[in-house]
Protein backbone atom coordinates (compact mmCIF):
# COMPACT_ATOMS: atom_id res chain seq x y z
CA UNK A 1 0.00 0.00 0.00
CA UNK A 2 2.76 2.37 0.98
CA UNK A 3 4.63 1.61 -2.22
CA UNK A 4 1.54 2.34 -4.29
CA UNK A 5 0.99 5.62 -2.40
CA UNK A 6 4.58 6.69 -3.00
CA UNK A 7 4.33 5.91 -6.69
CA UNK A 8 0.91 7.60 -6.90
CA UNK A 9 2.48 10.74 -5.46
CA UNK A 10 5.32 10.52 -8.01
CA UNK A 11 2.75 10.26 -10.80
CA UNK A 12 0.79 13.17 -9.30
CA UNK A 13 3.97 15.28 -9.14
CA UNK A 14 4.57 14.66 -12.85
CA UNK A 15 0.89 15.33 -13.60
CA UNK A 16 1.08 18.72 -11.85
CA UNK A 17 3.65 19.79 -14.42
CA UNK A 18 1.06 19.10 -17.12
CA UNK A 19 -1.68 21.37 -15.80
CA UNK A 20 -2.81 23.54 -18.72
CA UNK A 21 -1.83 27.14 -18.04
CA UNK A 22 -3.93 28.68 -20.78
CA UNK A 23 -6.51 30.78 -18.99
CA UNK A 24 -7.53 33.26 -21.65
CA UNK A 25 -11.15 34.29 -21.39
CA UNK A 26 -12.89 32.89 -24.51
CA UNK A 27 -14.17 35.52 -26.92
CA UNK A 28 -17.60 36.78 -25.82
CA UNK A 29 -17.61 34.70 -22.64
CA UNK A 30 -17.84 37.67 -20.24
CA UNK A 31 -20.67 39.23 -22.27
CA UNK A 32 -22.60 35.93 -22.39
CA UNK A 33 -22.23 35.45 -18.65
CA UNK A 34 -23.27 38.99 -17.71
CA UNK A 35 -26.28 38.82 -20.03
CA UNK A 36 -27.38 35.48 -18.61
CA UNK A 37 -26.87 36.73 -15.06
CA UNK A 38 -28.90 39.87 -15.78
CA UNK A 39 -31.92 37.81 -16.89
CA UNK A 40 -34.49 37.43 -14.12
CA UNK A 41 -33.92 33.96 -12.77
CA UNK A 42 -36.25 31.77 -10.80
CA UNK A 43 -36.23 32.33 -7.05
CA UNK A 44 -36.05 29.49 -4.58
CA UNK A 45 -39.79 29.74 -3.86
CA UNK A 46 -40.60 29.63 -7.57
CA UNK A 47 -38.27 26.69 -8.00
CA UNK A 48 -39.93 24.83 -5.09
CA UNK A 49 -43.38 25.67 -6.46
CA UNK A 50 -42.36 24.40 -9.91
CA UNK A 51 -41.24 21.12 -8.37
CA UNK A 52 -44.48 20.73 -6.39
CA UNK A 53 -46.53 21.43 -9.54
CA UNK A 54 -44.49 18.96 -11.56
CA UNK A 55 -45.07 16.26 -8.95
CA UNK A 56 -48.79 17.04 -8.76
CA UNK A 57 -49.02 16.80 -12.54
CA UNK A 58 -47.15 13.49 -12.51
CA UNK A 59 -49.53 12.20 -9.80
CA UNK A 60 -52.61 13.27 -11.76
CA UNK A 61 -51.32 11.61 -14.93
CA UNK A 62 -50.65 8.39 -12.97
CA UNK A 63 -54.20 8.38 -11.54
CA UNK A 64 -55.65 8.93 -15.03
CA UNK A 65 -53.56 6.09 -16.45
CA UNK A 66 -54.66 3.75 -13.62
CA UNK A 67 -58.33 4.67 -14.22
CA UNK A 68 -57.90 4.09 -17.96
CA UNK A 69 -56.26 0.70 -17.31
CA UNK A 70 -59.12 -0.33 -15.01
CA UNK A 71 -61.81 0.83 -17.45
CA UNK A 72 -60.22 -0.46 -20.63
CA UNK A 73 -61.44 -4.13 -20.37
CA UNK A 74 -65.05 -2.88 -20.00
CA UNK A 75 -64.79 -0.34 -22.78
CA UNK A 76 -66.85 -2.40 -25.24
CA UNK A 77 -69.44 -3.39 -22.63
CA UNK A 78 -70.53 0.14 -21.96
CA UNK A 79 -73.28 1.60 -24.18
CA UNK A 80 -73.47 5.18 -23.08
CA UNK A 81 -76.11 6.13 -25.68
CA UNK A 82 -78.58 3.46 -24.59
CA UNK A 83 -78.32 3.19 -20.84
CA UNK A 84 -80.47 0.53 -19.25
CA UNK A 85 -82.46 2.86 -17.04
CA UNK A 86 -83.57 4.98 -20.01
CA UNK A 87 -84.74 1.87 -21.81
CA UNK A 88 -86.73 0.80 -18.76
CA UNK A 89 -88.38 4.20 -18.45
CA UNK A 90 -89.11 4.33 -22.20
CA UNK A 91 -90.60 0.84 -22.13
CA UNK A 92 -92.72 1.75 -19.12
CA UNK A 93 -94.01 4.90 -20.80
CA UNK A 94 -94.66 2.97 -24.02
CA UNK A 95 -96.54 0.24 -22.25
CA UNK A 96 -98.78 2.82 -20.57
CA UNK B 1 -5.91 48.47 1.74
CA UNK B 2 -3.89 48.51 -1.48
CA UNK B 3 -4.88 50.27 -4.68
CA UNK B 4 -5.68 46.88 -6.23
CA UNK B 5 -7.97 46.00 -3.31
CA UNK B 6 -9.72 49.34 -3.62
CA UNK B 7 -10.15 48.84 -7.36
CA UNK B 8 -11.48 45.33 -6.82
CA UNK B 9 -13.97 46.50 -4.19
CA UNK B 10 -15.17 49.29 -6.45
CA UNK B 11 -15.61 46.82 -9.32
CA UNK B 12 -17.47 44.44 -7.02
CA UNK B 13 -19.79 47.19 -5.81
CA UNK B 14 -20.55 48.30 -9.37
CA UNK B 15 -21.19 44.70 -10.42
CA UNK B 16 -23.64 44.34 -7.54
CA UNK B 17 -25.49 47.37 -8.83
CA UNK B 18 -25.80 45.68 -12.22
CA UNK B 19 -23.13 47.63 -14.12
CA UNK B 20 -22.39 45.37 -17.14
CA UNK B 21 -18.92 46.83 -17.71
CA UNK B 22 -17.90 46.13 -14.09
CA UNK B 23 -19.42 42.63 -14.34
CA UNK B 24 -17.44 41.86 -17.50
CA UNK B 25 -14.28 43.15 -15.87
CA UNK B 26 -14.95 40.95 -12.82
CA UNK B 27 -15.44 37.88 -15.03
CA UNK B 28 -12.17 38.60 -16.85
CA UNK B 29 -10.31 38.99 -13.54
CA UNK B 30 -11.72 35.81 -11.98
CA UNK B 31 -11.68 33.59 -15.08
CA UNK B 32 -8.14 32.12 -14.62
CA UNK B 33 -8.94 31.11 -11.02
CA UNK B 34 -12.32 29.60 -11.92
CA UNK B 35 -11.15 27.73 -15.04
CA UNK B 36 -8.26 26.16 -13.09
CA UNK B 37 -10.75 24.72 -10.58
CA UNK B 38 -13.12 23.62 -13.35
CA UNK B 39 -10.34 21.79 -15.23
CA UNK B 40 -9.37 19.89 -12.08
CA UNK B 41 -12.90 18.72 -11.28
CA UNK B 42 -14.61 18.46 -14.63
CA UNK B 43 -17.18 15.69 -15.17
CA UNK B 44 -16.39 13.61 -18.27
CA UNK B 45 -19.35 14.65 -20.40
CA UNK B 46 -19.37 18.34 -19.51
CA UNK B 47 -17.71 21.16 -21.45
CA UNK B 48 -15.42 23.27 -19.26
CA UNK B 49 -16.85 26.51 -20.63
CA UNK B 50 -20.42 25.47 -19.73
CA UNK B 51 -19.44 24.67 -16.16
CA UNK B 52 -17.44 27.91 -15.84
CA UNK B 53 -20.46 29.82 -17.12
CA UNK B 54 -22.68 28.13 -14.53
CA UNK B 55 -20.27 29.14 -11.78
CA UNK B 56 -20.24 32.79 -12.88
CA UNK B 57 -24.03 32.92 -13.15
CA UNK B 58 -24.28 31.54 -9.60
CA UNK B 59 -21.65 34.04 -8.50
CA UNK B 60 -23.65 37.01 -9.79
CA UNK B 61 -26.88 35.59 -8.34
CA UNK B 62 -25.25 35.34 -4.90
CA UNK B 63 -23.05 38.41 -5.03
CA UNK B 64 -25.21 40.13 -2.41
CA UNK B 65 -24.49 37.30 0.04
CA UNK B 66 -20.77 38.04 0.05
CA UNK B 67 -19.72 40.41 2.81
CA UNK B 68 -16.23 41.86 2.91
CA UNK B 69 -16.54 42.35 6.66
CA UNK B 70 -16.82 38.60 7.38
CA UNK B 71 -13.06 38.29 6.88
CA UNK B 72 -13.27 35.82 4.00
CA UNK B 73 -11.31 37.12 0.98
CA UNK B 74 -13.43 37.45 -2.15
CA UNK B 75 -11.18 35.09 -4.15
CA UNK B 76 -11.60 32.45 -1.46
CA UNK B 77 -15.38 32.86 -1.53
CA UNK B 78 -15.28 32.41 -5.32
CA UNK B 79 -13.09 29.29 -5.04
CA UNK B 80 -15.49 27.76 -2.56
CA UNK B 81 -18.46 28.49 -4.81
CA UNK B 82 -16.59 27.01 -7.80
CA UNK B 83 -15.60 23.84 -5.93
CA UNK B 84 -19.15 23.32 -4.62
CA UNK B 85 -20.60 23.79 -8.13
CA UNK B 86 -18.10 21.32 -9.60
CA UNK B 87 -18.99 18.82 -6.87
CA UNK B 88 -22.69 19.20 -7.70
CA UNK B 89 -21.87 18.61 -11.37
CA UNK B 90 -19.86 15.50 -10.50
CA UNK B 91 -22.71 14.20 -8.33
CA UNK B 92 -25.20 14.84 -11.13
CA UNK B 93 -23.20 12.59 -13.44
CA UNK B 94 -25.46 9.56 -13.74
CA UNK B 95 -22.84 7.06 -14.81
CA UNK B 96 -19.11 7.11 -14.38
CA UNK B 97 -17.19 6.06 -17.49
CA UNK B 98 -15.83 2.52 -17.40
CA UNK B 99 -12.05 2.25 -17.59
CA UNK B 100 -10.91 0.00 -20.43
CA UNK B 101 -7.43 -1.07 -21.38
CA UNK B 102 -8.01 0.14 -24.92
CA UNK B 103 -8.67 3.64 -23.55
CA UNK B 104 -5.10 3.90 -22.29
CA UNK B 105 -2.31 5.18 -24.47
CA UNK B 106 1.11 3.51 -24.37
CA UNK B 107 2.44 6.25 -22.09
CA UNK B 108 -0.52 5.97 -19.71
CA UNK B 109 -0.02 2.17 -19.55
CA UNK B 110 3.61 2.80 -18.67
CA UNK B 111 2.55 4.99 -15.72
CA UNK B 112 0.09 2.35 -14.55
CA UNK B 113 2.83 -0.25 -14.77
CA UNK B 114 5.09 2.00 -12.72
CA UNK B 115 2.43 2.25 -9.99
CA UNK B 116 1.70 -1.47 -9.81
CA UNK B 117 5.00 -3.21 -10.43
CA UNK B 118 7.70 -3.08 -7.77
CA UNK B 119 11.19 -1.92 -8.69
CA UNK B 120 10.02 -0.08 -11.78
CA UNK B 121 11.29 3.36 -12.68
CA UNK B 122 9.00 6.28 -13.50
CA UNK B 123 8.48 6.46 -17.26
CA UNK B 124 10.04 9.34 -19.09
CA UNK B 125 6.91 10.74 -20.68
CA UNK B 126 5.22 14.10 -21.09
CA UNK B 127 3.42 15.30 -17.92
CA UNK B 128 0.12 15.33 -19.82
CA UNK B 129 0.07 11.52 -20.06
CA UNK B 130 0.47 11.16 -16.27
CA UNK B 131 -2.27 13.69 -15.75
CA UNK B 132 -4.62 11.95 -18.19
CA UNK B 133 -4.09 8.60 -16.48
CA UNK B 134 -4.78 10.10 -13.04
CA UNK B 135 -7.93 11.76 -14.38
CA UNK B 136 -9.12 8.44 -15.82
CA UNK B 137 -8.50 6.67 -12.52
CA UNK B 138 -10.08 9.48 -10.49
CA UNK B 139 -13.15 9.42 -12.74
CA UNK B 140 -13.86 5.92 -11.38
CA UNK B 141 -14.20 7.20 -7.81
CA UNK B 142 -17.36 8.57 -6.18
CA UNK B 143 -17.54 12.39 -6.53
CA UNK B 144 -16.61 13.25 -2.93
CA UNK B 145 -13.57 10.94 -2.96
CA UNK B 146 -12.48 12.26 -6.33
CA UNK B 147 -12.72 15.85 -5.11
CA UNK B 148 -10.61 15.18 -2.00
CA UNK B 149 -7.84 13.42 -3.93
CA UNK B 150 -7.82 16.04 -6.69
CA UNK B 151 -7.53 18.85 -4.19
CA UNK B 152 -4.87 17.19 -2.05
CA UNK B 153 -2.72 15.39 -4.61
CA UNK B 154 -3.13 17.38 -7.81
CA UNK B 155 -3.59 20.86 -6.37
CA UNK B 156 -1.43 20.27 -3.27
CA UNK B 157 -4.00 21.71 -0.87
CA UNK B 158 -3.60 21.04 2.83
CA UNK B 159 -6.37 19.32 4.80
CA UNK B 160 -7.24 22.68 6.34
CA UNK B 161 -7.56 24.30 2.92
CA UNK B 162 -9.75 21.43 1.69
CA UNK B 163 -11.94 21.93 4.76
CA UNK B 164 -12.31 25.62 3.96
CA UNK B 165 -13.16 24.94 0.33
CA UNK B 166 -15.63 22.12 0.88
CA UNK B 167 -17.08 22.93 4.28
CA UNK B 168 -16.31 19.37 5.47
CA UNK B 169 -14.62 18.79 8.81
CA UNK B 170 -10.97 17.72 9.04
CA UNK B 171 -11.49 14.13 10.33
CA UNK B 172 -14.00 13.49 7.54
CA UNK B 173 -11.52 14.70 4.93
CA UNK B 174 -8.75 12.51 6.33
CA UNK B 175 -11.01 9.45 6.34
CA UNK B 176 -12.23 10.20 2.80
CA UNK B 177 -8.67 10.63 1.53
CA UNK B 178 -7.57 7.37 3.16
CA UNK B 179 -10.51 5.42 1.74
CA UNK B 180 -10.18 7.03 -1.67
CA UNK B 181 -6.49 6.04 -1.91
CA UNK B 182 -7.38 2.49 -0.90
CA UNK B 183 -10.10 2.40 -3.58
CA UNK B 184 -7.63 3.67 -6.17
CA UNK B 185 -5.16 0.93 -5.33
CA UNK B 186 -7.87 -1.75 -5.49
CA UNK B 187 -9.11 -0.32 -8.74
CA UNK B 188 -5.64 -0.42 -10.31
CA UNK B 189 -5.07 -3.99 -9.06
CA UNK B 190 -8.44 -5.19 -10.34
CA UNK B 191 -7.70 -3.57 -13.66
CA UNK B 192 -4.41 -5.44 -13.79
CA UNK B 193 -6.07 -8.78 -12.94
CA UNK B 194 -8.76 -8.30 -15.58
CA UNK B 195 -6.13 -7.64 -18.24
CA UNK B 196 -3.49 -10.27 -17.50
CA UNK B 197 -2.39 -10.54 -21.12
CA UNK B 198 -1.53 -6.90 -21.41
CA UNK B 199 2.00 -5.76 -20.77
CA UNK B 200 2.40 -4.89 -17.11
Amino acid sequence: MKNFDTKWQACAARARQGIPRDAQVPFGFATRVTERAARPGTTRVEFAWDRVLARLLAGAVTVLLVCAAVELPHFRDAQPLTPGIENAVAQLVWSL
Amino acid sequence: MTATDGDRLRRLEHARQGDPEASRSLVAALYPQVIRIVRSHLPVRTAEEDLAQEIFVKLFARLDQYQERSGVPFEHWVSRLAVRTCLDALRAERRRPELRWSDLSEEQSAWLEFMLVDESAPPDTAPASARELLEKLLAQLPPDDRLVISLMDLEEKSVKEVAQLTGWNIPLIKVRAFRARRKLRKLAETFKKENPNEKL
